[in-house]
């Protein structure tokens, strides 16, 4: 690459010039297809010259980071090649890689990449012919589909008008009904702090905006009285539940049916013990986003989930005890007719929707913060040593922190919308988790509730599909 | 006295419509249903009377979001500096609110005072402010309680003022009696009627906003309890992220990165957020504000404390946008007035 490359990133017009070559960068595993790259010119087999290599330990050490920053750098195309499966130097790494490229080309095609310029292919240290088909069948393709477009906010575009969403919610709680509820939630946060079951109760308190809530720690029964309940309560308290956790050994946390999934998750990963949390769901009305009821509820029922320690409903407070392993997220669908308005248009256009969405990113990662999900204590958005993300706020860094924001969630992602209610720019972040969710749930089943199942991006079967690799 | 004129709403995007001769104009515009401030092309992309305020100040038009101070290449051996274009064209912030004209005052007072920043100083000089004042306030907004005015001509060059059925147009500077020049003919002149207006929207703004006023003496109070446990509680939901920050008028913070590969690169100013834990945080790994509590209080002290004297403005311009857009609903007029009710209840020393 040259310093020509890095210029085009950084706004110029690109135009396609007589005799142009695509960039191919191609990330190779050194047990196999690294070899088999030199089996190829131990051969004297010829192929195109458009390829650069990077040589990695193993294809499961390569990150969706590598193939973001080698279009970044302005390569037209992207080859990932590795053992075959069996053949992994490390057992399983290409197993697990599979998976992860499965799910990471799909959302590349969704913002609008052609997938003619991602690659996948296993190629042994013995095959030195496929190889270079390989190499001569990706450049052919990378050629056809041209020079990458500009990561950049498209001038002068109108825009996409997506299909409207519909969905009749959960079922309506009128005022008296709420201030019921209200009643039950504050006897029973009450009750688990005087009974020395929790040292805190995580909930919902009054704001100072018209139909807005703040989350609140209560840490004595007469403070339950500040507890709310309603269409205001849009935050997802199990993001605070970790660090409550470090002043009291055991928390309480109101809960939304939206909100179930994630310390479903957090406790799956490894973040909470089951034991040091109590789950207090509320029957919920749906949240409102201004004067509308939010996008994620439209299509949601309001009933707590079994996970719940305690239901707290319009008639009263119940224990709950359902076996979790066969609960399944109630996962919303309102938004599936947008998806597949966008992908029915074509990439440029899909292209050009992300890229003026992302073009309006600030960097203020209130989508981390909001994430119960997102609990690295270092996120890779501020490692420096390589500086993967770039930290100017501008294109491409937008795009390459909000995909792999996307990508590092996907399997993991439970549809609370918390990332996208947050965000000042209204970037659709809940379009891409739940294409996401989609398609993890197509290829590799369900997003269960049961905290005992391995989220799939960390999991592998040897039958897992890969029609896509070479 | 100024001269000030009355024009319809059709005067008003011809004359902005004229300003695109010879000036960059920038103005409101919905993009994806979102009001943020852009560069237009025709005054037709103009939103002139929004029903509410943009969703940041136009502050990244002065102060970039990232911008390089300088670049550097690798050629024949050596390394070659160069510095970035100075930014020389003339551009127009049309439809500023008059919160968002006093936040880019606040802007100025960092950037120009002391050593001044040659790239933020080239762009203000050639920037020419139109602020609009406010018909109403939104649920938001607070201006009046932190001492500035939905009137406010502090940061304008020229003032729009809502008429019924029309605008007032006020020059108040030399630069806005330069940008509006000659294009007075066929405008009427304004009455002096249409001058009583202004006081007019200033009372009946005034009384939509219910928050009781940030009192200028409170600024000592907070810096007496700056160790108060107040704090801990007041910002316990504080998610760490700089919403905040980056939509607010006034804030001004950044940071400085190399974006570099094997030949060139460039140092870049990029925003930051005194909210984000490595904002502080030191290469000895020490970071003097561990906590986010902390790192909140120091956002609010920086807009309502760290006076230099009781005349001194806020640096809050109350614009609401943080209130607003917060992920944890927290509310700085709130958290201001429960610390200093705290401290002066407890005492300034009350333990953490």
């Amino acid at each position: 690459m040259t310093e020509a490359n890095v210029s085009v990133t950084r706004g110029e017009t690109v135009s396609v010039p007589e005799g142009w070559q695509p960039h191919i960068v191609a990330l190779v595993c050194n047990w196999c297809s690294y070899a088999g790259a030199d089996m190829a010119g131990t051969t004297r087999l010829e192929y195109p010259a458009n390829v650069r290599m990077v040589r990695f330990p193993c294809t499961g050490r390569m990150s969706p980071l590598m193939i973001l920053r080698a279009f970044e750098q302005g390569a037209d195309g992207v080859l990932v090649s590795g053992c075959h499966p069996g053949d992994c130097h490390y057992v399983q790494g290409n197993l697990v890689a599979r998976r992860r490229f499965t799910i990471f080309r799909s959302l590349m095609d969704f913002i609008g990449i052609d997938l003619k310029r991602l690659h996948f292919a296993w190629v042994s240290a013995a095959e030195g012919h496929k190889w270079a088909k390989v190499v001569t069948d990706v450049t052919a393709s990378v050629q056809e589909a041209g020079p990458l477009p500009r990561f950049d906010r498209p001038e002068g575009w109108d825009g996409i008008d997506l299909p409207e969403m519909a969905g009749s919610g959960p079922q309506e709680l009128d005022s008296d009904q709420l201030d019921a509820i209200r009643t039950h939630l504050r006897k029973a946060a009450s009750e688990m702090l005087t009974g020395g079951r929790v040292g805190v109760v995580i909930g919902y308190g009054a704001g100072t905006l018209p139909d807005q809530t703040a989350p609140i720690f209560i840490t004595d029964a007469a403070g339950c009285e500040k507890l709310e309940w309603g269409h205001g309560c849009r935050n997802n308290l199990s993001t605070y539940v970790g660090s409550a956790l470090e002043q009291h050994e055991r928390v309480a946390v109101v809960a939304k049916t939206c909100d179930l999934g994630a310390i479903s998750g957090l406790i799956r990963e490894g973040q909470l013990r089951r034991e040091h949390v109590s789950v207090i769901g509320v029957q919920c009305p749906g949240v409102r986003d201004g004067s509308e009821l939010a996008a994620k509820c439209l299509a949601c029922s309001g009933d707590p989930h079994p996970i719940c320690d305690f239901v707290v409903t319009v008639d009263g407070v119940h224990e709950s005890c359902q076996d979790l392993s066969t609960a399944v997220l109630d996962t919303p669908d309102a938004r599936d007719k947008q998806i597949a308005h966008l992908e029915s248009l074509p990439h440029d256009q899909r292209w050009k929707y992300w890229q003026r969405q992302f073009s309006r990113c600030l960097r203020c990662y209130a989508c981390r913060a909001a994430c119960p999900l997102c609990y690295c204590s270092s996120c890779i958005a501020e490692k420096h040593r390589p500086q993967w993300v770039s930290t100017a706020i501008d294109s491409p860094g937008n795009s390459t922190w909000n995909i792999i924001r996307a990508i590092h969630l996907a399997g993991r992602c439970t549809g609370c919308d918390e990332c996208a209610r947050v965000c000042p720019a209204d970037i659709r972040l809940d379009l891409i988790n739940r294409k996401l969710s989609l398609e993890v749930e197509r290829q590799y089943g369900k997003i269960g509730l049961n905290p005992e199942e391995k989220s799939a991006l960390v999991d592998f079967r040897m039958e897992d599909s890969e029609e896509f690799i070479l | 006295m100024d001269s000030s004129w009355k024009l319809t709403e059709a005067q008003l995007r011809e004359w902005l419509q004229s300003l695109l001769d010879a000036n960059s104009v920038i103005a409101p515009v919905e993009e994806d249903g979102v009001l943020l401030f852009r560069r237009i092309a025709s005054e037709d992309q103009a939103v002139v009377e929004p029903s509410g305020k943009t969703r940041w100040s136009p502050k990244e038009f002065l102060f970039p979001r990232s911008e390089a101070l300088y670049r550097y290449n690798f050629r024949g051996g050596t390394v070659q500096l160069e510095d970035p274009p100075m930014p020389e064209e003339h551009q127009v912030l049309f439809g500023v609110r008059s919160c968002d004209a006093s936040g880019l005052v606040r802007l100025d007072e960092i950037f120009l005072s002391g050593t001044r920043d040659r790239l933020y100083a080239a762009r203000r000089e050639n920037t020419t402010v139109v602020s609009t004042a406010c018909a109403a306030a939104e649920p938001e907004c607070f201006c009046t309680a932190v001492g500035y005015s939905p009137v406010g001509e502090e940061g304008s060059d020229v003032q729009l003022v809502p008429l019924d059925g029309g605008w007032m147009l006020r020059p108040l500077t030399d630069k806005g009696r330069e940008l509006v020049g000659d294009a007075t003919d066929g405008w009427s002149a304004a009455t002096a009627k249409d001058g009583k207006r202004i006081a007019e929207i200033e009372r009946t703004v005034a009384a939509q906003i219910e928050r009781s006023p940030v009192n200028r003496e409170w600024s000592r109070v907070l810096e007496e309890g700056f160790e108060h446990g107040a704090w801990d509680r007041l910002a316990q939901h504080c998610l760490g992220c700089s919403v905040c920050a980056y939509v607010c008028p006034s804030c001004s913070c950044f940071d400085m990165n190399h974006q570099a590969n094997a030949w060139c690169g460039e140092q870049c100013r990029s925003w930051d957020a005194c909210t984000f834990p490595l904002f502080t945080h030191h290469a000895s790994g020490h970071n003097p504000r561990k906590t986010k509590q902390e790192r909140y209080r120091q956002r609010v002290l920086h807009k309502f404390a760290f006076r230099e004297g009781d005349d001194e403005p806020f640096r809050c311009v109350g614009c609401g946008r943080c209130v607003a857009l917060c992920p944890a609903g927290l509310d700085i007029v709130n958290t201001v007035a429960a610390a200093v009710e705290a401290i002066r209840e407890e005492g300034a020393d009350a333990a953490r």
